[in-house]
């Protein structure tokens, strides 16, 4: 099973690596950055939208926008075990796909023209 | 490489799949409300047709390495949800056309659900029955919280969820260990395995497996969804959930029993019995001091699903497919009793403004036609001939007296118990129909009943007298549903 | 690697989900709850899978994966029209069916 370390040892390079260009941004940041604190800026969305009360600090509105994204983005799950096959697949899998990929748009579609993407 | 696909053998589910696209797209770019309803009925019908293409071929096939099989089972099975789909649509258009929440989507939403069930039974695999399952269930959780401004559909809805979503995990838990042991997620497979010397943990899987099931087809002791949702949906819906989404769990379950945990009866024989026992007995108490009419059919949808379990539970001891058939028998005659029982209470209210069983005093004299068609459901269901719950009950008496050992006939003299229980809240609707004065103040005349309406009500009582009085119809099909094709 | 410690880990986040899922009352915490289930059966899925080489356990963590993303996006718009009518994420004040 040492084999089977190894390969995690390439993981682990890239966390510490990870973490070592995270502390050094922020600490970089600290170092240079004026520090005026006021009160505007401990606000969740500096921007103005004010945070629904009784969900933490989180808008309700964003929840539209966090399921398309979810859904989408879970579908690609079926989308990269295809890509990668995609040669032997041929065109039969290429129409496949499509199909698959035009449904799936058409729930966008939907979701756009019912008006769900503007913001209320 | 292409891979062959034999796409005669899911043609139904393709021309499904492609009214759905077309119901959506024709919600979205026209205002004629009525086209997506239309195109819904007509798509629902038109994927009857391959079903009789593929009956009249005969040939059993095969495909995606056994995990989706078309044989006389699966043919049986999706010409009877085609068929109760298309009475839900007849009972929908008005009560949705009429409410304040009119939306495309809900024709979507049902197809949907009907697209998993006409899959489930041809589903021969772990995955596609889970896959199918859920295809069935998610659309309901949203149908169930239809009228959304409702706080007890939005309760109907999130009971329904809760429940359903963690019924679903332990059924996956379950699958997960039986994929684990068998290695192999084709139900086949897993028949080879359990014919074999199986662990413990094999029993403890099927045990999960049928937890979830249980949760499913709301047997007792995990039933107690099921009547808060019945209640707080729109009534329509709960037609589709008590018939549609109930006899496709029950579908999952034979097929998974017959095909896959077979030969380990030991593993599933006594949660079966377990369930039916408790379905029957708890199911009718229950429904015996309901005062509301859906709350009562809900009760007594758990029950008769006790009774569609009684011969699951037996079929170790029975020999040849008697068990298998009485159960198909049972889930066909219960869909056309249901959806009837369903449909006149959805006729009647548009006349009391009510579900309280009390607001229906008097209901024969001054509309005899639904009055008559709700006795005639209502007996059915309690079984009494020549209607055709008789027949459904007779097949379940059947196979248990043809296992013979003595935990079938003990579950048999509880099933005989109960249709006696049965017999009381159902014959006390029906007293109230004809024999009570009518209470002060209910104004009982109203405009026409819509014509999908009067239609679906016809239909089904016309298949309770017909198959009541020449049950060989359904026998038959019980028999073709498990011939070698 | 040995099995049981995957199997281990699985019933154990099996355990712990299905306790949030009874015990927790804020609904996003109970839908979090179901999706921690759903991974232990994933986990246990995968192990399987990758020890006895047989492919068809990824693919039904897959489906798993999806289906639980729909499941989520139904219950969190359920759990989000209940708080737009009660005021309240607490699912204990959605008591009005009884029987």
């Amino acid at each position: 099973m040492t084999e089977f370390y190894r390969q995690y040892l390439s993981v682990a390079v890239l966390i510490g690596a990870a973490a070592l260009m995270f502390g050094a941004m922020l600490g970089a940041g600290r170092l240079l950055r004026p520090n005026r604190p006021q009160p505007e800026k401990f606000i969740t969305y500096e921007a103005g939208s004010d945070p629904v009360g009784g969900w933490g600090q989180s808008n309700v509105r964003y929840y539209v926008y966090a399921l398309l994204f979810v859904m989408f983005d879970v579908e690609a799950v079926f989308i990269f075990p295809w890509a990668v096959n995609l040669k032997s697949l041929g065109v039969y899998g290429l129409i496949e796909m499509a199909v698959f990929i035009i449904v799936l748009t058409l729930g966008l579609v939907y979701a756009w023209r019912k008006g769900v993407l503007r913001w209320a | 490489m292409n891979p062959h696909v034999d796409f005669h053998a899911f043609a139904p589910e393709i021309v499904l799949t492609v009214t759905i696209v077309a119901v959506l797209i024709a919600d979205l770019f026209t205002d004629d409300s009525k086209l997506p309803a239309r195109i819904a009925a007509l798509g629902v019908l038109g994927s009857l047709v391959p079903v009789l293409t593929l009956a009249v071929d005969g040939q059993t096939r095969s495909l995606f390495g056994g995990a989706f099989v078309v044989d006389p089972f699966s043919l049986v099975l999706t010409g009877f949800f085609l068929v109760a789909g298309y009475v839900t649509l007849l009972l929908s258009f008005d009560y949705i056309g009429e409410g304040d929440y009119y939306q495309g989507e809900f024709y979507v939403l049902l197809l949907t659900s009907l697209l998993g069930m006409i899959v489930i039974s041809s589903a021969r695999d772990l995955i596609s029955i889970f896959v199918a399952l859920e295809t069935i269930t998610i659309p309901t959780f949203v149908l169930a919280g239809w009228r959304k401004h409702d706080t007890k559909s939005n309760e109907a809805s999130l009971k329904y969820f809760l429940i359903g979503v963690l019924s679903s995990a332990v059924m996956l838990y379950g699958m997960s260990l039986v994929f684990g042991l068998a290695n192999s997620t084709v139900l086949v497979d897993i028949h080879k395995y359990a014919s074999g010397h199986t662990p413990a943990l094999f029993a403890v899987a099927v045990f999960l497996t049928l937890v979830g099931f249980a949760f499913k087809v709301s047997a007792v002791p995990f039933h107690f969804w099921a009547p808060d949702t019945y209640e707080g949906a729109p009534t329509p819906v709960t037609a589709f959930l008590s018939v549609a989404s109930k006899a496709g769990g029950f579908v999952a379950l034979l097929t998974i029993v017959r095909l896959g945990f077979f030969p380990s009866g030991n593993s599933w024989q006594p949660i079966l019995w377990v369930l039916a026992a408790a379905s029957m007995t708890l199911g009718n108490l229950a429904a015996l001091r309901q005062t509301n009419i859906v709350r009562m059919l809900a009760y007594s949808s758990i029950a008769q699903g006790g009774f569609i379990l009684v011969p699951l539970a037996v079929a170790g001891d029975v020999r040849g497919n008697a068990a298998w058939q009485a159960v198909v028998i049972y889930i066909l005659i219960y869909g056309a009793m249901n959806l009837g029982a369903f449909a006149a209470v959805i006729a009647a209210a548009r006349r009391t403004r009510s579900a309280e069983i009390s607001r229906l005093a008097g209901f024969g004299r001054t509309n005899p036609a639904i009055a008559v068609m709700f006795s005639v459901f209502l007996f059915s269901l309690a079984g009494i001939p020549p209607l055709a719950g008789w027949f459904a009950k007779f097949v379940m008496f059947r196979a248990v007296f043809d296992a013979n050992t003595t935990v079938a006939v003990v579950l048999g003299v509880i099933a005989a118990v109960n249709s006696v229980i049965a017999f009381f809240y159902y014959s006390g609707v029906v007293r109230r129909l004809w024999f009570d004065e009518p209470a002060a103040g209910v104004e009982l005349s109203s405009p026409r009943l819509p014509v999908g309406l009067s239609a679906a009500m016809g239909l089904m009582t016309a298949v309770i007298l017909v198959v009541g009085v020449y049950p060989q119809f359904f026998a038959r099909l019980g028999e073709i549903a498990f011939q070698r094709g | 690697m040995q099995l049981n410690e995957f199997l281990i880990l699985a019933a154990f986040l099996f355990c712990t989900g299905a306790y949030g899922v009874l015990a927790r009352r804020n609904g996003v915490l109970v839908l979090m709850s179901i999706e921690l289930m759903l991974n232990a059966v994933n986990i246990n899925l995968v192990a399987f899978s990758a020890f006895t080489k047989n492919v068809s356990g990824q693919i039904f963590a897959l489906f798993i994966i999806t289906i639980a993303a729909a499941e989520v996006g139904v219950g969190l718009a359920i759990v989000l029209l209940i708080y737009r009518n009660l005021h309240s994420p607490d699912l204990d004040e959605v008591d009005q069916l009884k029987g």
